[in-house]
Protein backbone atom coordinates (compact mmCIF):
# COMPACT_ATOMS: atom_id res chain seq x y z
CA UNK A 1 0.00 0.00 0.00
CA UNK A 2 2.61 2.31 1.20
CA UNK A 3 4.93 1.10 -1.82
CA UNK A 4 2.11 2.24 -4.28
CA UNK A 5 1.66 5.70 -2.77
CA UNK A 6 5.51 6.60 -2.98
CA UNK A 7 4.97 4.64 -6.51
CA UNK A 8 2.62 7.21 -7.61
CA UNK A 9 3.80 10.01 -6.09
CA UNK A 10 7.21 9.35 -7.66
CA UNK A 11 6.00 8.96 -11.34
CA UNK A 12 3.60 12.35 -10.50
CA UNK A 13 6.44 14.29 -10.24
CA UNK A 14 8.61 11.94 -12.83
CA UNK A 15 6.21 13.03 -15.21
CA UNK A 16 5.57 16.95 -14.57
CA UNK A 17 9.74 17.23 -14.26
CA UNK A 18 10.07 15.56 -17.36
CA UNK A 19 7.39 16.54 -19.79
CA UNK A 20 9.09 20.30 -20.43
CA UNK A 21 12.33 18.40 -20.84
CA UNK A 22 11.24 16.59 -23.54
CA UNK A 23 9.43 19.39 -25.32
CA UNK A 24 12.63 21.51 -24.79
CA UNK A 25 14.65 18.82 -26.12
CA UNK A 26 12.48 18.15 -29.29
CA UNK A 27 12.89 22.07 -30.31
CA UNK A 28 16.59 22.28 -29.73
CA UNK A 29 17.03 19.35 -32.13
CA UNK A 30 15.06 20.76 -34.60
CA UNK A 31 16.74 23.82 -34.74
CA UNK A 32 19.87 22.66 -34.60
CA UNK A 33 19.08 19.82 -37.25
CA UNK A 34 17.88 23.28 -39.04
CA UNK A 35 20.87 25.22 -38.27
CA UNK A 36 19.81 27.40 -35.86
CA UNK A 37 21.00 27.29 -32.79
CA UNK A 38 17.92 27.36 -31.07
CA UNK A 39 16.57 28.72 -27.11
CA UNK A 40 18.30 25.49 -25.23
CA UNK A 41 16.78 22.35 -23.85
CA UNK A 42 15.66 24.36 -20.26
CA UNK A 43 13.35 27.37 -22.47
CA UNK A 44 10.41 25.18 -21.47
CA UNK A 45 10.86 25.63 -17.46
CA UNK A 46 11.57 28.98 -18.05
CA UNK A 47 8.63 29.48 -20.16
CA UNK A 48 6.16 28.23 -17.47
CA UNK A 49 7.73 30.05 -14.47
CA UNK A 50 7.36 33.16 -16.21
CA UNK A 51 3.96 32.56 -17.26
CA UNK A 52 3.50 31.25 -13.49
CA UNK A 53 4.58 34.93 -12.45
CA UNK A 54 2.18 36.91 -14.42
CA UNK A 55 -0.84 38.02 -14.14
CA UNK A 56 -4.10 36.69 -16.22
CA UNK A 57 -7.04 38.36 -18.37
CA UNK A 58 -10.23 36.28 -18.69
CA UNK A 59 -12.85 37.55 -20.93
CA UNK A 60 -16.43 39.23 -19.93
CA UNK A 61 -17.92 36.51 -22.36
CA UNK A 62 -16.33 33.47 -20.19
CA UNK A 63 -18.19 30.92 -18.38
CA UNK A 64 -17.13 29.15 -15.52
CA UNK A 65 -15.81 26.24 -18.32
CA UNK A 66 -13.01 28.70 -19.18
CA UNK A 67 -11.49 28.63 -15.79
CA UNK A 68 -12.30 24.80 -14.96
CA UNK A 69 -10.80 23.80 -17.99
CA UNK A 70 -6.82 24.08 -17.44
CA UNK A 71 -7.22 22.46 -13.95
CA UNK A 72 -9.32 19.19 -15.58
CA UNK A 73 -6.77 19.49 -18.39
CA UNK A 74 -3.93 19.58 -16.36
CA UNK A 75 -4.62 16.67 -14.16
CA UNK A 76 -6.79 14.13 -16.13
CA UNK A 77 -3.86 14.39 -18.47
CA UNK A 78 -1.48 13.63 -14.99
CA UNK A 79 -4.22 10.92 -13.96
CA UNK A 80 -3.44 9.45 -17.07
CA UNK A 81 0.02 9.24 -16.82
CA UNK A 82 -0.16 7.54 -13.91
CA UNK A 83 -1.93 4.73 -15.34
CA UNK A 84 0.75 4.31 -17.84
CA UNK A 85 3.89 1.68 -17.23
CA UNK A 86 6.50 4.55 -16.88
CA UNK A 87 9.20 3.36 -15.00
CA UNK A 88 8.66 -0.64 -14.65
CA UNK A 89 5.51 -2.34 -16.46
CA UNK A 90 4.34 -2.27 -12.78
CA UNK A 91 1.91 0.93 -13.41
CA UNK A 92 1.30 3.13 -10.35
CA UNK A 93 -2.67 3.23 -10.72
CA UNK A 94 -2.92 0.37 -12.74
CA UNK A 95 -5.44 -1.03 -10.99
CA UNK A 96 -7.93 1.74 -11.60
CA UNK A 97 -7.94 1.29 -15.08
CA UNK A 98 -6.55 0.03 -18.60
CA UNK A 99 -6.03 1.47 -21.71
CA UNK A 100 -9.61 2.63 -22.37
CA UNK A 101 -9.53 4.57 -18.88
CA UNK A 102 -6.01 6.42 -20.77
CA UNK A 103 -7.56 7.26 -23.74
CA UNK A 104 -10.61 8.34 -22.30
CA UNK A 105 -8.42 10.76 -19.66
CA UNK A 106 -6.83 12.23 -22.43
CA UNK A 107 -10.37 12.14 -23.87
CA UNK A 108 -11.81 14.25 -21.10
CA UNK A 109 -9.26 16.99 -21.21
CA UNK A 110 -9.72 17.58 -25.06
CA UNK A 111 -13.24 17.36 -24.71
CA UNK A 112 -13.32 20.56 -22.37
CA UNK A 113 -10.38 22.22 -23.97
CA UNK A 114 -12.65 22.08 -27.19
CA UNK A 115 -15.73 23.55 -25.32
CA UNK A 116 -13.38 26.44 -23.54
CA UNK A 117 -12.45 27.41 -27.37
CA UNK A 118 -16.15 27.44 -27.80
CA UNK A 119 -16.95 29.46 -24.82
CA UNK A 120 -15.16 32.79 -25.33
CA UNK A 121 -17.43 33.14 -28.40
CA UNK A 122 -14.27 34.07 -30.62
CA UNK A 123 -14.20 32.88 -33.82
CA UNK A 124 -10.83 31.49 -33.57
CA UNK A 125 -11.53 29.36 -30.89
CA UNK A 126 -14.87 27.27 -32.84
CA UNK A 127 -12.65 27.24 -35.87
CA UNK A 128 -9.61 25.34 -33.62
CA UNK A 129 -12.32 23.41 -31.73
CA UNK A 130 -14.02 21.86 -34.97
CA UNK A 131 -10.91 21.17 -35.94
CA UNK A 132 -9.46 19.49 -33.39
CA UNK A 133 -12.43 17.12 -32.93
CA UNK A 134 -12.48 16.51 -36.66
CA UNK A 135 -8.83 14.90 -36.36
CA UNK A 136 -9.30 13.54 -32.73
CA UNK A 137 -12.52 12.03 -33.94
CA UNK A 138 -10.44 9.78 -36.92
CA UNK A 139 -7.61 9.60 -34.82
CA UNK A 140 -9.49 7.31 -32.00
CA UNK A 141 -10.27 4.31 -33.52
CA UNK A 142 -6.65 4.05 -35.07
CA UNK A 143 -5.40 4.50 -32.17
CA UNK A 144 -8.23 1.98 -30.24
CA UNK A 145 -7.05 -0.59 -32.81
CA UNK A 146 -3.85 -0.49 -32.53
CA UNK A 147 -3.83 -0.77 -29.13
CA UNK A 148 -6.25 -3.59 -29.02
CA UNK A 149 -3.62 -5.75 -31.46
CA UNK A 150 -1.09 -5.36 -28.62
CA UNK A 151 -4.00 -6.43 -25.80
CA UNK A 152 -4.88 -9.21 -27.42
CA UNK A 153 -1.39 -10.98 -27.38
CA UNK A 154 -1.29 -9.52 -23.90
CA UNK A 155 -4.62 -11.24 -22.84
CA UNK A 156 -5.80 -7.89 -21.13
CA UNK A 157 -6.37 -4.26 -21.69
CA UNK A 158 -4.18 -3.39 -18.52
CA UNK A 159 -1.65 -1.52 -18.97
CA UNK A 160 0.83 -3.33 -16.63
CA UNK A 161 0.11 -6.81 -18.53
CA UNK A 162 0.50 -5.30 -21.75
CA UNK A 163 3.78 -3.87 -20.96
CA UNK A 164 4.43 -7.42 -18.92
CA UNK A 165 4.21 -9.59 -21.58
CA UNK A 166 6.19 -7.45 -23.64
CA UNK A 167 9.48 -7.79 -21.63
CA UNK A 168 11.83 -9.96 -22.76
CA UNK A 169 10.95 -9.73 -26.41
CA UNK A 170 12.75 -6.93 -27.32
CA UNK A 171 12.50 -7.80 -30.63
CA UNK A 172 9.18 -8.40 -31.21
CA UNK A 173 8.32 -5.06 -33.10
CA UNK A 174 9.81 -6.65 -36.18
CA UNK A 175 6.81 -9.21 -36.07
CA UNK A 176 4.23 -7.60 -39.16
CA UNK A 177 0.71 -7.35 -36.98
CA UNK A 178 3.76 -5.32 -34.10
CA UNK A 179 4.99 -3.14 -36.79
CA UNK A 180 1.74 -2.29 -38.23
CA UNK A 181 0.05 -1.41 -35.06
CA UNK A 182 3.55 0.56 -34.34
CA UNK A 183 3.55 2.73 -37.25
CA UNK A 184 -0.35 3.00 -36.69
CA UNK A 185 -0.04 4.39 -33.23
CA UNK A 186 3.15 6.61 -34.33
CA UNK A 187 0.99 8.50 -36.91
CA UNK A 188 -2.04 9.01 -34.50
CA UNK A 189 0.80 10.40 -31.68
CA UNK A 190 2.02 12.92 -34.18
CA UNK A 191 -1.67 13.88 -35.11
CA UNK A 192 -2.39 13.89 -31.14
CA UNK A 193 0.33 16.27 -30.33
CA UNK A 194 -0.13 18.76 -33.03
CA UNK A 195 3.17 17.75 -34.54
CA UNK A 196 4.33 19.04 -38.36
CA UNK A 197 2.58 16.94 -40.98
CA UNK A 198 -0.76 17.73 -39.02
CA UNK A 199 -0.26 20.96 -37.23
CA UNK A 200 2.82 23.22 -36.31
CA UNK A 201 3.64 23.30 -32.70
CA UNK A 202 5.27 26.61 -33.31
CA UNK A 203 3.31 29.25 -34.97
CA UNK A 204 0.05 30.94 -34.43
CA UNK A 205 -0.92 31.52 -37.92
CA UNK A 206 -4.01 31.58 -38.36
CA UNK A 207 -4.92 29.51 -41.35
CA UNK A 208 -3.22 26.34 -39.96
CA UNK A 209 -3.33 26.33 -36.45
CA UNK A 210 -5.60 23.62 -34.44
CA UNK A 211 -4.17 23.36 -30.61
CA UNK A 212 -2.95 27.39 -30.98
CA UNK A 213 -6.54 28.45 -31.93
CA UNK A 214 -8.40 26.76 -29.03
CA UNK A 215 -6.01 28.73 -26.37
CA UNK A 216 -5.93 31.84 -27.88
CA UNK A 217 -7.79 33.37 -24.90
CA UNK A 218 -5.57 31.77 -22.27
CA UNK A 219 -2.67 33.82 -20.49
CA UNK A 220 -0.23 33.30 -17.12
CA UNK A 221 -0.82 30.96 -15.12
CA UNK A 222 -3.57 28.81 -17.12
CA UNK A 223 -2.02 29.25 -20.11
CA UNK A 224 0.65 27.74 -17.98
CA UNK A 225 -1.13 25.07 -17.16
CA UNK A 226 -2.28 23.99 -20.32
CA UNK A 227 1.06 24.05 -22.05
CA UNK A 228 2.47 21.84 -19.17
CA UNK A 229 -0.59 19.60 -19.53
CA UNK A 230 0.06 19.30 -23.20
CA UNK A 231 3.59 18.80 -23.12
CA UNK A 232 2.77 16.25 -20.40
CA UNK A 233 -0.07 14.49 -22.94
CA UNK A 234 3.46 14.21 -25.26
CA UNK A 235 5.07 12.20 -22.68
CA UNK A 236 2.68 10.52 -21.88
CA UNK A 237 1.96 8.51 -25.54
CA UNK A 238 5.43 8.53 -26.34
CA UNK A 239 6.20 6.45 -23.11
CA UNK A 240 2.95 4.26 -24.38
CA UNK A 241 4.25 3.71 -27.49
CA UNK A 242 7.91 3.14 -26.18
CA UNK A 243 6.99 0.56 -23.12
CA UNK A 244 4.38 -1.47 -25.26
CA UNK A 245 6.13 -1.57 -28.72
CA UNK A 246 10.35 -1.69 -27.56
CA UNK A 247 10.60 -2.80 -24.08
CA UNK A 248 13.89 -2.85 -23.72
CA UNK A 249 14.96 -2.26 -20.36
CA UNK A 250 11.87 -2.61 -18.43
CA UNK A 251 11.34 -4.74 -15.38
CA UNK A 252 8.56 -5.51 -14.11
CA UNK A 253 8.52 -3.97 -10.54
CA UNK A 254 9.92 -0.82 -9.67
CA UNK A 255 11.78 -2.07 -6.12
CA UNK A 256 15.05 -3.47 -6.68
CA UNK A 257 18.44 -2.26 -7.57
CA UNK A 258 17.33 -1.64 -11.22
CA UNK A 259 15.39 1.27 -10.79
CA UNK A 260 17.83 3.72 -11.49
CA UNK A 261 18.68 1.82 -14.62
CA UNK A 262 15.34 1.53 -15.89
CA UNK A 263 14.79 5.69 -16.01
CA UNK A 264 18.18 5.68 -18.01
CA UNK A 265 16.78 3.29 -20.58
CA UNK A 266 13.73 5.04 -20.33
CA UNK A 267 15.26 8.42 -20.74
CA UNK A 268 17.47 7.15 -23.69
CA UNK A 269 15.00 5.45 -25.19
CA UNK A 270 12.71 8.89 -25.29
CA UNK A 271 15.82 10.56 -26.24
CA UNK A 272 15.72 7.77 -29.04
CA UNK A 273 11.65 8.57 -30.19
CA UNK A 274 12.45 12.49 -30.31
CA UNK A 275 14.67 12.45 -32.47
CA UNK A 276 12.67 10.34 -35.04
CA UNK A 277 10.07 12.66 -34.00
CA UNK A 278 12.56 15.30 -35.07
CA UNK A 279 13.49 14.08 -37.88
CA UNK A 280 10.02 13.61 -39.59
CA UNK A 281 9.46 16.88 -38.47
CA UNK A 282 12.11 18.39 -40.15
CA UNK A 283 11.73 16.57 -43.49
CA UNK A 284 8.14 16.90 -43.96
CA UNK A 285 6.17 19.79 -44.35
CA UNK A 286 2.82 20.57 -42.85
CA UNK A 287 -0.26 19.00 -44.66
CA UNK A 288 -2.97 20.71 -45.82
CA UNK A 289 -5.91 20.50 -43.30
CA UNK A 290 -7.87 18.68 -46.09
CA UNK A 291 -5.16 15.90 -46.27
CA UNK A 292 -5.05 15.07 -42.79
CA UNK A 293 -7.47 12.66 -43.27
CA UNK A 294 -5.59 11.37 -45.50
CA UNK A 295 -2.59 10.13 -43.03
CA UNK A 296 -5.05 9.31 -40.69
CA UNK A 297 -7.45 6.75 -43.09
CA UNK A 298 -3.49 5.21 -43.66
CA UNK A 299 -3.39 4.60 -39.89
CA UNK A 300 -6.25 3.28 -39.55
CA UNK A 301 -5.73 0.82 -42.17
CA UNK A 302 -2.40 -0.11 -40.74
CA UNK A 303 -4.35 -0.43 -37.50
CA UNK A 304 -7.01 -2.66 -38.70
CA UNK A 305 -4.32 -4.66 -40.45
CA UNK A 306 -2.82 -5.27 -37.64
CA UNK A 307 -5.79 -6.68 -36.31
CA UNK A 308 -6.63 -8.86 -38.96
CA UNK A 309 -2.93 -10.44 -38.81
CA UNK A 310 -3.08 -11.13 -35.19
CA UNK A 311 -6.26 -13.12 -35.98
CA UNK A 312 -6.22 -14.78 -38.98
CA UNK A 313 -2.50 -15.83 -38.05
CA UNK B 1 20.95 -31.92 -37.74
CA UNK B 2 16.84 -31.52 -38.12
CA UNK B 3 16.55 -28.80 -35.27
CA UNK B 4 19.07 -26.93 -37.26
CA UNK B 5 16.64 -27.19 -40.19
CA UNK B 6 14.00 -26.04 -38.08
CA UNK B 7 15.61 -23.09 -36.43
CA UNK B 8 16.15 -21.94 -40.03
CA UNK B 9 13.08 -22.65 -41.33
CA UNK B 10 11.55 -20.16 -38.51
CA UNK B 11 14.10 -17.61 -39.33
CA UNK B 12 13.69 -17.71 -42.52
CA UNK B 13 9.80 -17.41 -42.14
CA UNK B 14 9.91 -14.70 -39.82
CA UNK B 15 12.41 -12.66 -42.26
CA UNK B 16 10.09 -12.90 -44.90
CA UNK B 17 6.69 -12.74 -43.13
CA UNK B 18 8.40 -9.02 -42.17
CA UNK B 19 9.31 -8.55 -46.14
CA UNK B 20 6.06 -9.13 -47.29
CA UNK B 21 4.38 -6.72 -45.13
CA UNK B 22 6.38 -4.11 -46.06
CA UNK B 23 5.68 -4.93 -49.61
CA UNK B 24 1.71 -4.70 -48.62
CA UNK B 25 2.35 -1.15 -46.92
CA UNK B 26 4.59 -0.09 -49.70
CA UNK B 27 1.14 -1.52 -51.89
CA UNK B 28 -0.90 0.77 -49.99
CA UNK B 29 1.63 3.50 -50.15
CA UNK B 30 0.99 3.39 -53.68
CA UNK B 31 -2.99 3.93 -53.42
CA UNK B 32 -2.07 7.38 -51.51
CA UNK B 33 0.34 8.79 -54.22
CA UNK B 34 -0.40 11.80 -55.75
CA UNK B 35 2.91 12.76 -57.60
CA UNK B 36 3.38 10.01 -60.06
CA UNK B 37 7.40 9.86 -59.77
CA UNK B 38 7.07 8.91 -56.37
CA UNK B 39 4.77 6.28 -57.40
CA UNK B 40 7.41 4.77 -59.65
CA UNK B 41 9.91 5.28 -56.69
CA UNK B 42 7.33 2.96 -54.26
CA UNK B 43 6.96 0.55 -57.28
CA UNK B 44 10.67 -0.39 -57.34
CA UNK B 45 10.79 -0.35 -53.72
CA UNK B 46 8.29 -2.77 -53.44
CA UNK B 47 10.00 -4.53 -56.38
CA UNK B 48 13.17 -4.76 -54.65
CA UNK B 49 11.22 -6.28 -51.64
CA UNK B 50 9.78 -9.26 -53.38
CA UNK B 51 13.23 -9.88 -55.08
CA UNK B 52 15.13 -10.18 -51.42
CA UNK B 53 11.50 -12.31 -50.73
CA UNK B 54 12.81 -14.75 -53.56
CA UNK B 55 16.70 -14.49 -52.61
CA UNK B 56 15.38 -15.47 -49.45
CA UNK B 57 13.19 -18.59 -50.04
CA UNK B 58 16.38 -19.67 -52.43
CA UNK B 59 18.62 -19.27 -49.21
CA UNK B 60 16.31 -21.12 -46.81
CA UNK B 61 14.89 -24.00 -49.54
CA UNK B 62 18.32 -24.42 -50.75
CA UNK B 63 16.34 -23.66 -54.42
CA UNK B 64 19.64 -21.92 -56.48
CA UNK B 65 17.68 -21.01 -59.70
CA UNK B 66 15.78 -18.81 -57.63
CA UNK B 67 18.47 -16.27 -57.26
CA UNK B 68 18.06 -16.07 -60.67
CA UNK B 69 14.73 -14.87 -60.59
CA UNK B 70 15.59 -12.32 -57.99
CA UNK B 71 18.35 -11.14 -59.36
CA UNK B 72 15.99 -10.68 -62.67
CA UNK B 73 13.44 -8.84 -60.67
CA UNK B 74 15.99 -6.50 -59.40
CA UNK B 75 17.24 -5.63 -63.46
CA UNK B 76 13.63 -5.76 -65.06
CA UNK B 77 11.36 -4.09 -62.58
CA UNK B 78 13.96 -2.10 -59.64
CA UNK B 79 15.99 -1.04 -62.50
CA UNK B 80 14.96 -0.84 -66.08
CA UNK B 81 11.31 -0.61 -65.66
CA UNK B 82 11.41 2.50 -63.72
CA UNK B 83 13.96 4.10 -65.57
CA UNK B 84 11.95 3.42 -68.61
CA UNK B 85 9.10 5.24 -67.22
CA UNK B 86 10.94 7.98 -65.53
CA UNK B 87 12.16 8.77 -68.88
CA UNK B 88 8.67 8.61 -70.53
CA UNK B 89 7.35 10.90 -67.47
CA UNK B 90 10.26 13.74 -68.45
CA UNK B 91 9.48 12.95 -72.55
CA UNK B 92 5.96 14.16 -71.91
CA UNK B 93 6.51 16.43 -68.96
CA UNK B 94 3.88 15.40 -67.14
CA UNK B 95 3.29 17.59 -63.82
CA UNK B 96 0.11 17.17 -62.77
CA UNK B 97 -0.94 15.19 -59.65
CA UNK B 98 -2.77 11.65 -60.25
CA UNK B 99 -6.55 12.12 -59.70
CA UNK B 100 -8.16 9.36 -58.31
CA UNK B 101 -11.86 8.46 -59.29
CA UNK B 102 -12.37 7.67 -55.65
CA UNK B 103 -10.47 10.21 -52.85
CA UNK B 104 -7.69 8.88 -51.17
CA UNK B 105 -9.03 8.03 -47.70
CA UNK B 106 -11.67 6.21 -49.11
CA UNK B 107 -9.58 4.79 -51.40
CA UNK B 108 -6.97 3.34 -48.35
CA UNK B 109 -9.72 1.73 -46.30
CA UNK B 110 -11.34 0.13 -49.20
CA UNK B 111 -7.75 -1.15 -50.02
CA UNK B 112 -7.47 -2.63 -46.31
CA UNK B 113 -11.12 -4.04 -46.64
CA UNK B 114 -9.20 -5.85 -49.67
CA UNK B 115 -6.55 -6.78 -47.66
CA UNK B 116 -9.07 -8.72 -45.24
CA UNK B 117 -10.30 -10.14 -48.20
CA UNK B 118 -7.08 -11.46 -49.32
CA UNK B 119 -6.22 -12.51 -45.49
CA UNK B 120 -9.35 -14.48 -45.01
CA UNK B 121 -9.17 -16.22 -48.50
CA UNK B 122 -5.64 -17.42 -47.71
CA UNK B 123 -6.43 -18.66 -44.63
CA UNK B 124 -8.38 -22.07 -46.37
CA UNK B 125 -4.49 -22.28 -47.30
CA UNK B 126 -2.40 -22.36 -44.66
CA UNK B 127 -1.32 -24.99 -42.60
CA UNK B 128 -0.21 -24.77 -39.30
CA UNK B 129 1.32 -28.00 -38.47
CA UNK B 130 3.47 -27.57 -41.30
CA UNK B 131 6.87 -25.45 -40.67
CA UNK B 132 6.98 -23.10 -43.80
CA UNK B 133 8.33 -20.20 -45.19
CA UNK B 134 6.22 -16.94 -45.13
CA UNK B 135 2.72 -17.84 -43.93
CA UNK B 136 1.69 -14.44 -44.65
CA UNK B 137 3.38 -14.32 -48.05
CA UNK B 138 -0.19 -15.58 -49.93
CA UNK B 139 -2.53 -13.79 -47.95
CA UNK B 140 -0.24 -10.54 -49.11
CA UNK B 141 0.18 -11.58 -52.53
CA UNK B 142 -3.56 -12.26 -52.90
CA UNK B 143 -3.87 -8.96 -51.30
CA UNK B 144 -1.62 -7.48 -54.01
CA UNK B 145 -3.88 -8.79 -56.48
CA UNK B 146 -7.01 -7.19 -55.43
CA UNK B 147 -5.45 -3.62 -54.99
CA UNK B 148 -3.79 -3.85 -57.82
CA UNK B 149 -7.34 -4.29 -59.75
CA UNK B 150 -8.95 -1.90 -57.38
CA UNK B 151 -5.88 1.20 -58.54
CA UNK B 152 -6.25 -0.08 -62.19
CA UNK B 153 -9.87 1.06 -61.86
CA UNK B 154 -9.32 4.21 -59.25
CA UNK B 155 -7.19 6.21 -61.77
CA UNK B 156 -7.83 7.61 -65.15
CA UNK B 157 -4.41 8.22 -66.55
CA UNK B 158 -2.81 5.41 -68.64
CA UNK B 159 0.52 5.37 -67.09
CA UNK B 160 -0.85 5.03 -63.86
CA UNK B 161 -2.73 2.17 -65.31
CA UNK B 162 0.32 0.44 -65.99
CA UNK B 163 2.09 0.92 -62.81
CA UNK B 164 -0.97 -0.57 -61.10
CA UNK B 165 -0.71 -3.58 -63.55
CA UNK B 166 2.82 -3.76 -62.53
CA UNK B 167 2.01 -4.24 -59.04
CA UNK B 168 -0.79 -6.74 -59.32
CA UNK B 169 1.50 -8.72 -61.51
CA UNK B 170 4.21 -7.98 -58.75
CA UNK B 171 1.26 -10.13 -56.55
CA UNK B 172 1.39 -13.02 -59.03
CA UNK B 173 4.86 -13.03 -58.86
CA UNK B 174 4.71 -13.34 -54.66
CA UNK B 175 2.51 -15.81 -54.75
CA UNK B 176 4.03 -18.54 -57.50
CA UNK B 177 7.00 -17.95 -55.38
CA UNK B 178 5.14 -18.78 -51.66
CA UNK B 179 3.54 -21.40 -52.96
CA UNK B 180 6.12 -23.57 -55.16
CA UNK B 181 9.16 -22.14 -53.57
CA UNK B 182 10.41 -21.61 -57.22
CA UNK B 183 9.18 -22.42 -60.68
CA UNK B 184 11.36 -23.72 -62.87
CA UNK B 185 13.33 -21.17 -64.20
CA UNK B 186 12.17 -20.95 -68.05
CA UNK B 187 8.66 -19.93 -66.85
CA UNK B 188 10.43 -17.20 -65.10
CA UNK B 189 12.36 -15.83 -67.94
CA UNK B 190 8.87 -16.06 -70.04
CA UNK B 191 7.44 -13.88 -67.30
CA UNK B 192 10.24 -11.54 -66.82
CA UNK B 193 10.18 -11.10 -70.82
CA UNK B 194 6.60 -10.53 -70.83
CA UNK B 195 6.57 -7.73 -68.07
CA UNK B 196 9.31 -6.30 -69.91
CA UNK B 197 7.85 -6.60 -73.77
CA UNK B 198 4.29 -5.40 -71.62
CA UNK B 199 6.18 -2.49 -69.75
CA UNK B 200 7.81 -1.20 -73.15
CA UNK B 201 4.24 -1.56 -75.40
CA UNK B 202 2.72 0.11 -73.09
CA UNK B 203 4.71 2.86 -72.34
CA UNK B 204 4.63 3.73 -76.58
CA UNK B 205 0.86 2.89 -76.40
CA UNK B 206 0.72 5.44 -73.45
CA UNK B 207 2.36 7.88 -75.48
CA UNK B 208 0.65 7.20 -78.35
CA UNK B 209 -2.22 8.00 -76.51
CA UNK B 210 -0.72 11.21 -75.25
CA UNK B 211 -0.12 12.18 -79.20
CA UNK B 212 -3.35 11.38 -80.55
CA UNK B 213 -5.71 13.06 -77.83
CA UNK B 214 -3.16 15.77 -76.01
CA UNK B 215 -4.03 13.65 -72.03
CA UNK B 216 -3.48 10.20 -70.93
CA UNK B 217 -6.93 10.64 -69.70
CA UNK B 218 -8.40 6.95 -70.75
CA UNK B 219 -11.47 8.00 -70.33
CA UNK B 220 -11.63 10.37 -74.17
CA UNK B 221 -10.90 7.09 -75.35
CA UNK B 222 -14.81 6.86 -76.14
CA UNK B 223 -14.82 8.75 -79.12
CA UNK B 224 -13.75 6.84 -82.22
CA UNK B 225 -11.54 9.44 -84.41
CA UNK B 226 -10.91 9.12 -88.66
Amino acid sequence: MIERLIESVTQFFLLLALAPLVTGVIRTLKARLQTRRGPGILQPYRHLGKLFGKGMVIPDTASWIFSATPWILFFSTALAGLMIPMVAADAPLGLFGGVLAVIYLLGLGRFFLALSGLDTGSSFGGLGSSREMTISALAEPAMMLAIFTVAIGAGSTGLTEIAGSAIGQNWRFLAPAQMFAFAALALVLIAETGRIPVDNPDTHLELTMIHEAMILEYSGPYLALIEWAASIKQLVLMTLLINCFWPVGLQHTWFGFGALQEIAWLLAKLLFLSCAIVLLETVNAKMRLFRVPELLAVAFTLSSLALVSTFLF
Amino acid sequence: MLMMHFLDLQLGDRIITLMAALVLVLQIAMVTQRWIVVHIRIFAAQSFFLAMIAATIAWFNHAPHLYAAAALTVAVKVILVPILFERLVRRMKIHEEIEPIVNVPMSVVISGGLTLVGYVVAESFYRPDEPGLGHNALAVAISLFLIGFFTMINRRKALTQVLALLSLENGMFLAAISLTYGMPLIVELGVFFDVLVAAMVLGILVYRIRETFESMDVSRLRRLRG
